[in-house]
């Protein structure tokens, strides 16, 4: 609207030099370490990480649990997107406050939770030896099961508000249009509801898998040192190890895939328009 | 029987998201010593002696100030560029609005690393001043991403409207633009509060003597003990951002910003 | 009164590398209400926003009341504008949206209001003072729009589409009210329209534009009787509109024999112009519909489809039957290319 290049740059350009120095300029040349060694430019460390076999287990693991819980959250996003959307719009607006409020609370009290729900002495434990399931408490934290279940409860309402916006955009009617022609709720479901929320999975399903990507919280509390992922893995690196090295690639992978995550959700987002 | 379907979907998806967090409120009322639910008995020992602990409160008083600070600061810059970025032809406008994004791309335990190697230790810059700039990158999407969303709903013939009427560029904004977009500045100062109080992986590499975040504050007190005070000091912050988010959404609907 | 009392001179005015009007010249008479009139994308509105002084125009001057404004800023130029949205301040009451430019100019508070409710009076929202514009009705919107316009006594007061945005009931309302209030302030009003009954029903002058250019410029009866060219005759509901080679009509589709010599390139006749029911011409009955006080018959022919308006006394012709018709010299309006 405005023609007056100058000022609109005046305008625009703290945010965004803030954000180079502070950011992008740290963040880049952290990155270019792992390429740098005394001979000059190499991929050594690259090739050194990806030859040990744990760092390759816990690219694997991490890679699989966001893949896992980025899954999971849409079947269970779908179900519940579903009936929420069908809900009156009042009884829609407070399930929906419901499904945001833990966006507002804590990650570290989201996760704790779960030691005292998976705990040696926590419920589940309690009713697995009461009933007589198990003669003593069997191990539940510190497994991949445990860092999946947090990782899922945490991210999890990303997908469901993602689906159901996409969901909002679904014309009316078209639903009972499908079924009076005679479409069983499978055939609903794959020709009609999932095309018309692609938009609203590919969100969400970013969202969720980048968030399960680096969160550091969960697998640091409900992981430990036996269920490493990449954002713990770099933390014991630098923290444990100094291993600088290490830590840059790790960044850089996990950048890459973050990146790479939150490009496609980029382009398919757009491509409808 | 369609609708008990859809409510028993919609119960088991609550349970499952706010359960846990209503076993952290009784687990945090124990009269126990030990973490435990159901609670060994109910008191509030736990939930008044979380005020006692020295480190709590300091690192408290740390995180108020950067999540309080760091998000005034990124609605400085952010509010002009997204004023900018939404009503200038600016060359680069993509570019500029990607480098203004980058820190929610850029995974938060990297750039607390990076700050943390080059900034910090290089520059002799001190640990709370690197974690306020960290927090300030860290909110500054949102707030370009919340302000840019209220500038769009105001339609720019009310800019050009109050020019016509006498006013300069900057009157035009003061007096029009922002009273106008004012739920949505106030939503992104929410947004970003809570997210920077919450945030763990920037601030993890950002420590020093005496600095520390609460929840990095948390962490490191669970390594050494598991007794119910985290739980109740979990319990309170919940609440507390849960208030601030309810009065904000009786005040303006904060959940259309979201 | 001056003659020149807005002068547009060689105005050209461009987005970008686009040239929305290139090398405009207008004159507008003081006190007058002149018409932009065209299509969408004829230059109107980009002519009008470079009068308020929203766009710099990339050559050519402007001046209002013999003062050459043409790199005055916006806010310090003394028009006011209208704006097609209102674009009301939603933050503020009625009556503080038509105290907003008073009080930029630091005015005594007594004068304000005085001024303000003197405003809110003439356009008859008296009474509506505390309202927020979301609580008004479109047509007070705009009353509102216009008062806050012209409390400031603006040497020209632009509108932009003033009327598209109300119904039908409301927009003959507001014609009388615009024409009341010019009378009454006796201010300079130009306004764009894409609408002719609009532009024909309100304006002292009309500018007809095509491109960017001038197509025409006259008083509504000179465009309504005498169109110049095709794309005016098109606009003023001329809608049988043939070119002429020797003693034919002809269209993409055929021709016509022609019943007297021609001495313009193109011929353009109304529905209401072409006779039915007898004459030398013959054609098909492919659409007929009862409009009141005549009936609207669409009729295939060599030239492709006529529009012709018959007299309800007629006999009806059915469809798909043959039907006579003329062409009539007297009826007929010459027209350039």
């Amino acid at each position: 609207m405005f023609s007056n290049t100058r000022e609109g740059l005046a305008l625009a350009l703290p945010a965004a030099i803030f954000a180079l120095l502070l950011f992008i300029l740290p963040v880049g040349i952290l990155l270019s370490e792992a390429f740098q060694s005394d001979a000059g430019w190499t991929l050594s460390g690259y090739t050194d990480f990806f030859s040990k076999p744990l760092n390759q287990t816990v690219f694997l693991r991490t890679l699989k649990l966001g893949v896992l819980v980025a899954g999971t959250a849409a079947v269970i996003g779908y179900a519940a997107a579903f009936s929420i959307s069908n809900l009156s719009p009042v009884a829609r607006g407070r399930v929906f406050g419901l499904v945001i409020l833990p966006l507002m609370i804590s990650p570290v009290a989201r996760t704790y939770a779960w030691i005292v729900i998976l705990g040696r002495t926590g419920i589940v434990n309690d009713a697995l030896v009461g009933l007589g399931l198990a003669e003593t408490p069997i191990r539940l934290l510190f497994t991949e099961t445990a860092v999946f279940l947090g990782l899922l409860q945490l991210f999890m309402p990303l997908m469901i508000i993602s689906l159901l916006s996409a969901m909002e955009n679904i014309p009316r009617d078209v639903i009972p249009a499908a079924r009076v022609l005679g479409a069983n709720w499978f055939q609903v479901f794959f020709r009609v509801i999932l095309p018309l929320t692609k938009e609203g999975l590919v969100v969400g399903g970013t969202l969720v898998f980048t968030g399960a990507l680096t969160a550091y919280i969960t697998p640091a509390i409900l992981g430990g040192s036996k269920v490493l992922m990449l954002e713990t893995l770099l933390y014991q690196q630098v923290n444990v190890s100094n291993d600088f090295v290490s830590a840059s690639v790790i960044a850089m992978i996990l950048i890459i895939m973050s990146f790479t995550a939150n490009l496609l959700l980029k382009r398919i987002a757009t491509a409808r328009k | 029987m369609k609708n008990l379907t859809s409510w028993a979907i919609i119960g088991l998806t609550l349970t499952f998201l706010i359960g846990p967090f209503i076993i952290i409120i009784f687990a945090g009322a124990s009269a126990g010593e030990s973490l435990a639910f159901p609670p060994d008995g109910l008191s509030l020992r736990w939930y008044l002696k979380v005020f006692t602990i020295e480190s709590f409160r300091q690192s408290f008083v740390l995180s108020m100030g950067l999540a309080i600070f760091g998000t005034l600061a990124a609605l400085l810059l952010g509010i002009p560029a997204a004023y900018a970025l939404n009503r200038y032809e600016l060359p680069g406008a993509e570019t500029i609005r990607t480098v203004v994004a980058s820190p929610i791309i850029v995974p938060g335990i990297i750039v607390g690393l990076a700050l943390l190697r080059y900034m910090v230790i290089p520059l002799d810059v001190t640990v709370t001043v690197a974690l306020f700039m960290a927090h300030t990158a860290l909110v500054l999407p949102y707030a370009v991403r919340v302000v840019s969303s209220s500038l769009n709903n105001l339609r720019s013939d009310m800019e050009e409207a109050a020019v016509l009427l006498g006013c300069t560029r900057l009157q035009a904004f003061t007096k029009v633009v922002l009273p106008n977009i004012r739920g949505g500045v106030l939503a992104a100062f929410i947004l970003g509060f809570v997210t920077s109080f919450n945030q763990v992986p920037v601030s993890l590499f950002l420590s020093g003597p005496g600095v520390r975040t609460l929840p990095i504050d948390m962490l490191a007190y669970m390594e050494i003990t598991y007794d119910p005070s985290v739980a109740a000091l979990s319990a309170l912050l919940a609440f507390m951002s849960l208030a601030i988010v309810f009065i904000a959404e009786r005040l303006l609907g904060f959940s259309r910003y979201v | 009164m001056s003659e020149k009392y807005v002068s547009l001179r060689n105005l050209t005015l461009s987005y970008g590398k686009t040239v929305a009007v290139p090398n405009l010249n207008l004159d507008v008479v003081e006190g007058e209400l002149i018409a932009l009139l065209g299509p969408s994308g004829c230059g109107k509105t980009t002519t009008m926003r470079a009068i308020a002084g929203l766009l710099t125009p990339t050559s050519g001057t402007i001046a209002i009341d013999g003062r050459d404004v043409t790199r005055v800023a916006a806010n310090k130029r003394g028009i006011g504008l209208v704006f097609q949205s209102y674009a009301l301040f939603p933050h503020l009451s009625a009556f503080e949206n038509v105290a907003f430019g008073l009080r930029l100019q630091k005015m005594p508070e007594t004068e304000i209001r005085q001024r303000t409710e003197a405003g809110i009076a003439t356009v008859g929202l008296a009474g509506f003072e505390k309202r927020k514009p979301a609580e008004m009705s479109g047509g007070q919107q705009q009353r509102l729009a216009l008062a806050r316009s012209l409390v400031m006594e603006p040497k020209v007061l632009l509108l932009d589409e003033p009327l598209s945005n109300l119904d039908a009931r409301l927009r003959l309302e507001m014609r009388t009210e615009l024409q009341r209030v010019q009378k009454k302030t006796g201010v300079t009003m130009v306004f764009v329209t894409h609408d002719q009954s609009e532009a024909l029903a309100l304006a002292d002058r009309i500018v007809l534009m095509k491109d960017g250019k001038i197509e025409q410029l006259g008083t509504p009866h000179q465009l309504y009787a005498e169109p110049a060219t095709a794309f005016a005759a098109e606009f003023m509901g001329f809608e049988n509109i043939f070119r002429v080679q020797g003693e034919n009509l002809v269209s993409d589709f055929g021709q016509l024999p022609l019943g007297f010599k021609a001495t313009s390139p193109m011929l353009a006749w109304r529905p209401s112009g072409v006779q039915v029911g007898q004459g030398p011409l013959n054609g098909r009955v492919s659409a007929s519909s009862f409009a009141g006080g005549h009936r609207e018959y669409v009729i295939d022919t060599a030239l492709g489809q006529i529009k012709a308006d018959a007299p309800i006394e007629t006999l009806e012709v059915p469809l798909g039957e043959n039907i006579a018709f003329d062409l009539p010299k007297s009826n007929a309006r010459q027209l350039s290319e």
